[in-house]
């Protein structure tokens, strides 16, 4: 066990030595890096299986292994130092997480070598290197310790992201897509690092775990009814906690900071896959169930990050109705994902929440993947339009789209039904106890039949009817390695389910609810992590319609019934050998939706009529009153030092004489000060 | 782990005799087969006695030598004195001498930069007629300076004082037939000569006031109040005495000799005397003040806080200097300027301490002077090479040099940098905890906020005038009208400032030690 949790660290390092030999050696081994990405990335796997398997038979792990700055700075809670450290945190949330993401950046990887490779792209070491850069900085977030390192590797995925994305920088879009994710993330981040600064500066510590965590201070404070920085604590946990949010919000895409992720399409698709299943997007979510502790103390906190999650979940999936572009309806879908995965932790459904989590990083990395093998299958044609009929001509690919579809969709028995069953169980139960939640669940539940009405419109008009084109008609064939990371995700997007059926348990008592002991320490892991701690805390009761079981069926069969209510009308509408684009039908909602409620719009309005006039103001400020200034401390020097130099005569009596009149000045002052001359 | 082998206590004074040692073997030499220009033999000596005493200097060092306490010092083969259970400073001669952790770390200072200029000067003096004086001279004023890092009673420190002064008098005016290196040489004469003056006015009035010599022995007499009657009478000796420090470490008004000894002078001689000959003066400096006139006992007898004199000497140098230099055109002249704003940090040291306190900032003032040592040797050095190649002697003339010697410019840059305190260099650090040691003691006394205020500000004008130097090498282009024949390269000088680079950057990781040794040395000053 403990062996284990000593090559901890190589989980991490192994993508990042994949990035230095893609980089250095890339141009010269075959497969231009790919194979040490491969490596590294199944190295990082299996050894995070290892890791788990090491929690599960009742381990746990927390090492400090470098402390770059400690200093004497008294907290506002009265602790006396603060040290700045890397270290490993490795408990069940932890080792989930790295097993998703390894192993999802190994698919990426395989699939890799067929969608860039064989398709003859250049600047494949950049690319590898890039890749192998992400995969490490992700993984070192997972098993970050203490918020500052989780805010530091943040940062690096966000900039990994922003160089994948801008991969193909020839273009004229990839660069600007680039640049927005980086902008956009980068505004939210501006928030989680003023939040860092804050909780650091208030509770002295930024430790995730143990006695010694932010989250056990802020717990004591608040107990204790202590003031800080003139809040109430739990006013100040609040503040601080959604400072925080801000970074997440950036990085998740939730509501309003999401606008960067449909245009991040610009970058390959499988970069596609890895920022939207296992990487960027997952991190903003990781790290709210990482802290969930602190969150909890909160309940303004959690009503706000169950809002913006309920709310996004149902805005993206409306936006992702009218999408004719089948990359541009999975970048919607990753969003209105996030927002459930945002809502369930929200209503305190920690373990919902992450395993919701997990079951999206699955299904959602196969359908990019599967869109990643249409768009080879189509000779890199992404209009869903002039698609059809590939069902027969690809069947492995169908297939498991289908199972992603389905899953995402939310269909008894894929993953995605059973979480987000969960998810939507746990809001309604906290709504009916307090019934604005209410109205989050009303939104996540609406959005399911969006849900199903979209992914069942692009599975249908990309693989149903007849081919719309000639690409379409005579596809290009994909090899192996697009068919087994299909495959691999195929097969989880439909089993992994079982992890947690929670509606079963309820139902007959059969404990099928191995993640939620999992999560809750009952295999291995930290007494303060854990589902039932952070249970303890969260400040919501719940409620049922009549028994727990009725509310069950009835969450769930409302659930279930708008999601088949969606795709059945989806299969109306496209399951047809020439389907029309009914969308003209919705008149002038439709140009709402294309034009993504004019979301860019107003932020570029922003920009230009908000920020652009105050930097231009900030600039004529600098330029006058800063650079005057400075230019006139430079002119008065250099004429100081023109008059210094003259002291300097050449002649030796006058060197003399200034050295006699200087030291009898000194003399005299010294004197006349220390009162020697009376 | 075999007994150390115990040296006599005398032998504690092994890097100043191994220094007077080569000096008489090459005038020995010389007196045999007079005008010899056998360099490699001359130079040769001369490196291998100033490393002997370097080497010695840092063996005493590690092996714990006037160090306090039983556990300092690491078990080495032998030792001086009873060093494993910590005897503490070794007095020599009654006290006239005195080998501590700050003696010994002065020492350190004036033997690199001694071996360094033996180094560049085998190929900056070739073809020069008086070879084995001018090895010699240096060998002896090295002695001086070394001696007076041990100097312990006010006659000793004026005969080092002197000793050190004398040769480097006659190492300016040594190229005879040069009228900048003649002229500067009498200049520096004239000027060292009125500070002697008053340095010795000094010396008599303070004997006057309080009837010792020896530093200890005053101390005491100034606690025990016997001198109370005469405080006028100190305090104008102690002023004296500062104008006869100020001369050595070339610090204003006493430093108009600086500028044109530097520049008339050989340049590693004009390295030497900035960096070791003002070191060494430093060393005297702190110890008398911290010896002879406790803070707190002193200025109950003259009615003044010392560090005032300090105070106001520092923020003076410190802005003459880096304004003087920001506008020069010629780069000998503009790095004799920057040694006189150096000057006026290293009194930072002297400056902010407290009654209380001030080990930080004494100690941060010694490691400025160590890696000074090097960075500044190093520049100065550099302006030897281009001497060397005959390239001129303004900036202009440097334009482009780094296209013809790559790797002497970058030394340069880091030099600069150094100097201007950029980190990661050495430079940085040294002046960073000067910064916060004057910080702290401002709390004390709010004139050192001032200082602090000068500090930043002429660190800021200097970075000015050292990137114009950087700029010249490494980006503005040669004029392509003049024809420069440049000669080969001269190894020495190329070993020099490498080495000189090198360690101005090692200094950084090595700092922790070397900062742990500086401020051992400076409380260990300060609790005698």
């Amino acid at each position: 066990m403990e062996t284990a949790f000593e090559l901890a660290p190589a989980i991490v390092l192994l993508p990042l030595a994949a990035f230095v030999v893609a980089l250095l050696f890339g141009n010269y081994m075959p497969k231009k890096g790919a194979l040490a990405g491969i490596v590294a990335t199944a190295g990082s796997l299996l050894l995070s299986l290892y890791v788990m398997a090491a929690v599960a038979t009742g381990g746990q792990h927390q090492e400090t292994y470098f402390t770059w700055a400690a200093g004497d700075a008294v907290s506002e809670t009265g602790v006396p130092t603060i040290e700045f450290t890397f270290g490993t945190l490795l408990d069940p949330l932890s080792a989930l997480m790295l097993v998703i993401v390894s192993l999802i950046a190994f698919l990426v990887h395989v699939f890799s070598l067929g969608y860039m490779n064989d398709e003859g792209e250049t600047g494949l070491p950049r690319y590898y290197a890039e890749l192998g850069l992400f995969t490490f900085s992700m993984l070192a977030f997972v098993i970050a310790d203490n918020l500052l390192m989780a805010f530091m590797f943040f940062e690096l995925v966000g900039l990994c992201s922003y160089l994948l994305i801008g991969f193909w920088f020839r273009t004229e879009s990839a660069p600007s897509a680039a640049k927005k994710a980086f902008l956009v993330t980068r505004f939210g981040d501006y928030f989680f690092l003023l939040g860092v600064v804050a909780i650091g500066a208030t509770f002295g510590t930024l430790a995730f775990q143990g006695d010694g965590s932010f989250v056990a201070a802020a717990g004591e404070a608040i107990d204790n009814g202590e003031t800080l920085f003139g809040f109430g604590a739990e006013t100040w946990v609040t503040i601080t906690g959604l400072l925080v949010l801000g970074g997440v919000i950036g990085k998740s895409a939730q509501f309003p900071l999401h606008t960067w992720l449909p245009d991040a399409m610009e970058g390959p698709t499988t970069v596609s896959a890895l920022i939207h299943a296992a990487t960027m997007v997952a991190a903003g979510v990781y790290l709210v169930a990482r802290m969930f502790g602190y969150y909890a103390l909160s309940p303004t906190a959690l009503g706000i990050i169950a809002f913006v999650g309920g709310f996004t979940a149902l805005f993206a999936a409306t936006m992702g109705v009218v999408k004719d572009d089948i990359k541009q309806v999975l970048a919607y879908s990753t969003i209105s994902q996030y927002g459930y995965m945002m809502l369930g932790l929200g209503v305190g459904g920690y373990v919902a929440g992450v395993f919701h989590l997990m079951n999206h990083a699955f299904f959602k990395a196969l359908l990019f993947l599967g869109a990643g093998a249409v768009i080879v299958l189509m000779h890199h044609e992404q209009d869903m339009w002039k698609m059809g009929g590939l069902k027969d001509k690809a069947p492995i690919v169908y297939y498991t789209f289908l199972a992603g579809a389905l899953a995402l969709a939310g269909i008894v028995p894929f993953s995605g039904f059973w979480s987000k069953d969960e998810i939507l169980f746990d809001a309604i139960i906290v709504g009916l106890n307090e019934p604005i939640f209410l109205a989050a669940y009303a939104m996540g539940l609406l959005a399911v039949f969006f849900t199903g009405f979209y992914t069942f419109r692009m599975v249908f008009l990309t693989f149903h009817g007849e081919p719309r084109s000639d690409a379409a008609r005579d596809p290009h064939p994909v090899s192996w390695n697009i068919k087994f990371p299909l495959l691999t995700l195929g097969v989880l997007a439909l089993v992994a389910g079982i992890a947690n059926l929670a509606p079963v348990y309820k139902l007959t008592g059969l404990e099928i609810t191995y993640l939620e002991f999992w999560l809750d320490g009952q295999y291995g892991g930290y007494a303060d992590l854990t589902y039932s701690a952070y249970g303890d805390t969260v400040p919501f009761g719940t409620d049922y319609i009549g028994s727990e079981t009725i509310t069950l069926l009835i969450a769930a069969g409302l659930g279930l019934g708008l999601a088949v209510g969606g795709a059945v009308f989806a299969m109306v509408l496209y399951n047809v050998p020439e389907p029309e684009p009914h969308t003209e039908n919705l008149g002038s909602a439709r140009t709402v939706l294309r034009s993504n409620y004019y979301q860019d719009e107003y932020q570029v309005w922003l920009a230009e009529n908000l920020t652009l006039p105050l930097a231009r103001a900030a600039d004529r400020f600098d330029q006058t009153v800063i650079d005057g200034v400075v230019n006139g401390v430079s002119s008065v020097s250099l004429f100081g030092s023109g008059r210094m130099k003259r002291l300097q005569t050449g002649v030796v009596t006058n060197y003399a004489a200034l050295l006699i009149v200087g030291f009898i000045v000194l003399l005299v002052v010294l004197g006349v000060l220390g009162g020697w001359f009376v | 782990m075999i007994d150390a082998f115990t040296l006599p206590e005398w032998a504690a004074l092994a890097p100043p005799l191994l220094l007077a040692l080569t000096a008489l073997v090459l005038f020995a030499y010389d007196s045999i087969n007079p005008r010899s220009t056998n360099r490699p033999v001359l130079a040769g000596v001369a490196v291998v006695g100033a490393l002997a005493s370097l080497v010695t200097a840092v063996w005493f060092t590690l092996a714990g030598t006037g160090a306090d306490g039983p556990d300092a010092g690491y078990d080495l083969w032998f030792v001086v004195g009873d060093s494993v259970t910590g005897t503490g400073a070794i007095d020599l001669f009654g006290g006239q001498l005195v080998v501590d952790q700050m003696a010994l770390f002065f020492m350190i200072v004036v033997a690199v930069v001694t071996a360094l200029v033996a180094v560049a000067s085998y190929d900056y003096m070739a073809g020069h007629a008086y070879q084995a004086e001018y090895y010699s001279l240096l060998l002896l004023a090295a002695t001086g300076m070394s001696t007076m890092a041990a100097a312990n009673s006010l006659v000793t420190i004026f005969i080092a004082l002197e000793l050190a002064s004398l040769p480097s008098y006659a190492l300016v005016a040594i190229l005879k037939d040069n009228r900048g290196s003649v002229e500067a040489g009498l200049k520096y004469f004239l000027i060292g000569a009125l500070s002697s003056a008053i340095f010795v006015y000094g010396i008599s009035l303070v004997y006057g006031a309080t009837g010792h010599l020896q530093l200890e022995a005053i101390a005491e007499m100034i606690a025990t109040g016997e001198a109370d009657a005469y405080s006028g009478l100190l305090g104008l000796g102690i002023v004296m005495l500062i104008g006869g420090f100020a001369f050595k470490t070339a610090s204003v008004p006493f430093h108009f000799w600086a500028p044109e000894a530097y520049e008339g002078a050989p340049a590693p001689i004009a390295a030497f005397l900035s960096s070791a000959s003002k070191a060494a003066g430093f060393v005297i400096l702190f110890r008398v003040f911290t010896t002879a006139f406790p803070l707190e006992t002193t200025t109950a007898v003259i009615g003044l806080d010392w560090t005032i004199a300090f105070i106001i000497l520092a923020i003076v140098t410190m802005t003459v200097g880096n304004f003087a230099a920001a506008t020069q055109q010629n780069v000998k002249r503009m790095l004799a300027y920057s040694s006189v704003g150096h000057a006026g940090y290293a009194l930072i040291g002297l400056a902010a301490l407290t009654v209380d306190g001030g080990e930080l900032v004494l100690g941060a003032a010694m490691m400025h002077l160590l890696v000074y040592g090097f960075m500044n040797t190093g520049a100065f050095l550099f302006v030897g090479l281009a001497e060397y190649w005959g390239v001129g002697r303004t900036f202009d003339a440097y334009n482009g040099l780094a296209a013809r010697a790559p790797v002497a410019c970058a030394a340069l840059a880091v030099f600069m940098f150094s100097l201007a305190g950029i980190p990661p260099f050495g430079g940085f650090w040294s002046k960073y905890f000067l910064f916060t040691g004057a910080l702290e003691a401002a709390s004390a006394n709010s004139a050192l906020l001032l200082v602090a205020a000068a500090l930043v500000v002429n660190s800021a004008l200097s970075l000015y005038y050292y990137s114009r130097l950087v700029k010249a090498v490494w980006i503005n282009d040669a004029d392509p009208s003049l024809d420069r024949d440049f000669g080969g390269t001269p190894t020495g000088l190329y070993a020099a400032i490498l080495f000189a680079a090198v360690m101005t950057v090692v200094l950084l990781p090595a700092f922790g030690p070397v900062a742990d040794l500086a401020i051992d040395a400076a409380s260990a000053v300060l609790v005698s």
